[in-house]
């Protein structure tokens, strides 16, 4: 079939989820694919690229490489901060919060503190259902403090998002009963997970996101022995060794510092090599 | 203990219409009921694990059917071993064979 203007626009949509290097093969895949679908059920099946788009994405070695610096993560969280500040002032005010009619610059930061009351509730939860995490590395005390910083400041730069969430809730709540504070619920839910599931995935001396994971055994051909994935920084200061399924003999995940001695595996430190993550044996 | 890879019955039913020689995505859909959704992600995710490999057909083979090129996929040796340890789990996947040769017959 000759792709029509909803299927393609449906194709278009669903390509801004797949990793950026590999969109236009994706996209060149699904629309040759698209030819031979009758144009009866043309649209069902095109729906099915967003899933596809969210595996790649998911699965892509490439995906987040671009946060891989902490100064580049936190520099897209302060973006993000900027953006949903303006779009609380911008946006009428509950009646509740504020006497006038829109939400003032300087009513914000107590907004955010109110949020932040609410994070410190629902972290440790979160922290708690998503399971174990590294085993403490001893660290010295600046690197320590390095990491407690950079979460906190992740954490502080959500605010403003929760905030307008919590907006959300409080004008959509007559019109639509209960959905919307479960989507803001769920919302707040996957940017604390992905806060934290951030910081495991970063090395814990240069904070950089770790680089070439490898899956290591397969589930069907151990017996009692470790299967997961292992991630390497970039820099060479360590492996994170996670397994896919947690046993009592692995149940955290695992972090295996590496001393000076393998430095000459790994690039020196400069930024183009640090960029493509590129490890040489 | 199993002596081949476990695979999810949506895998296996995949990797048996690619063996009977149903090539390309949305073929493995139609003989297998299963929605794009479903099998274009199972596809790469058989083809990460190399238990398929795929292929984009010639373009010069396109070009002369006037009909784009797509992407085909074959088993690999794993995905071959795979196949005959599914059927052993799942028995009824040789109906997918059997109902398409009836198709074929008919």
């Amino acid at each position: 079939m000759k792709a029509q203007w909803p299927q393609s626009i449906i194709l278009r949509a669903a390509s801004l989820l797949a990793p950026g290097d590999q969109r236009a093969e994706w996209l060149a895949g699904w629309r040759s694919e698209l030819w031979y679908i009758p144009r009866r059920g043309s649209t069902g099946f095109c729906l099915g690229a967003f899933q596809d788009a969210l595996w790649l994405r998911r699965n892509s070695p490439s995906a987040g490489r671009h946060l891989e610096s902490p100064l580049s993560c936190l520099a897209f969280l302060a973006l993000l901060a900027a953006v949903c500040n303006l779009v609380a002032v911008c946006l009428p005010a509950p009646d509740t919060m504020t006497s006038s009619s829109h939400l003032r610059l300087r009513d914000l930061p107590a907004g955010c503190i109110a949020m932040l009351l609410l994070s410190g509730l629902m972290l440790p939860a979160i922290r708690l259902a998503m399971g174990p995490h590294a085993s403490r590395y001893p660290l010295p005390w600046r690197n320590r403090l390095r990491r407690g910083i950079f979460l906190a400041l992740k954490i502080a730069l959500l605010q403003p998002l929760m905030l307008v969430g919590f907006f959300a809730v409080v004008w959509l709540q007559p019109v639509v009963p209960m959905a919307p504070q479960l989507v803001v619920f769920a919302l707040w839910f996957r940017a604390f997970r992905w806060v934290l599931i951030d910081q495991r995935d970063r090395c814990p001396v240069c904070l950089r996101l770790l680089t070439a994971p490898v899956r290591i055994g397969s589930a069907s051909q151990t017996f009692l022995e470790w299967y997961g994935a292992e991630s390497t920084c970039s820099r060479g200061h360590g492996l994170l060794q996670t397994a896919e399924m947690p046993a009592s003999y692995s149940g955290k995940p695992e972090w295996l510092a590496l001393d000076d001695s393998w430095k000459s595996l790994f690039c020196p430190a400069g930024p183009s090599s640090e960029a493509a993550g590129v490890r040489h044996p | 203990m199993a002596d081949g890879p476990r695979i999810s019955h949506t895998s296996a039913m995949i990797l048996q219409a690619i063996g009977i020689g149903h090539i390309y995505g949305y073929t493995v859909m139609e003989v297998t009921g299963l929605a794009s959704g479903t099998v274009y992600p199972a596809l790469r995710r058989l083809e990460r694990d190399q238990l398929i490999r795929s292929q984009w057909e010639r373009q010069s083979i396109a070009e002369a059917a006037l009909r784009p090129a797509r992407r085909y996929y074959k088993l690999t040796r794993a995905g071959e071993a795979a196949v005959e340890t599914s059927r052993k789990r799942y028995p009824l996947l040789a109906k997918l064979a059997s109902r398409e040769q009836e198709v074929q017959d008919v």
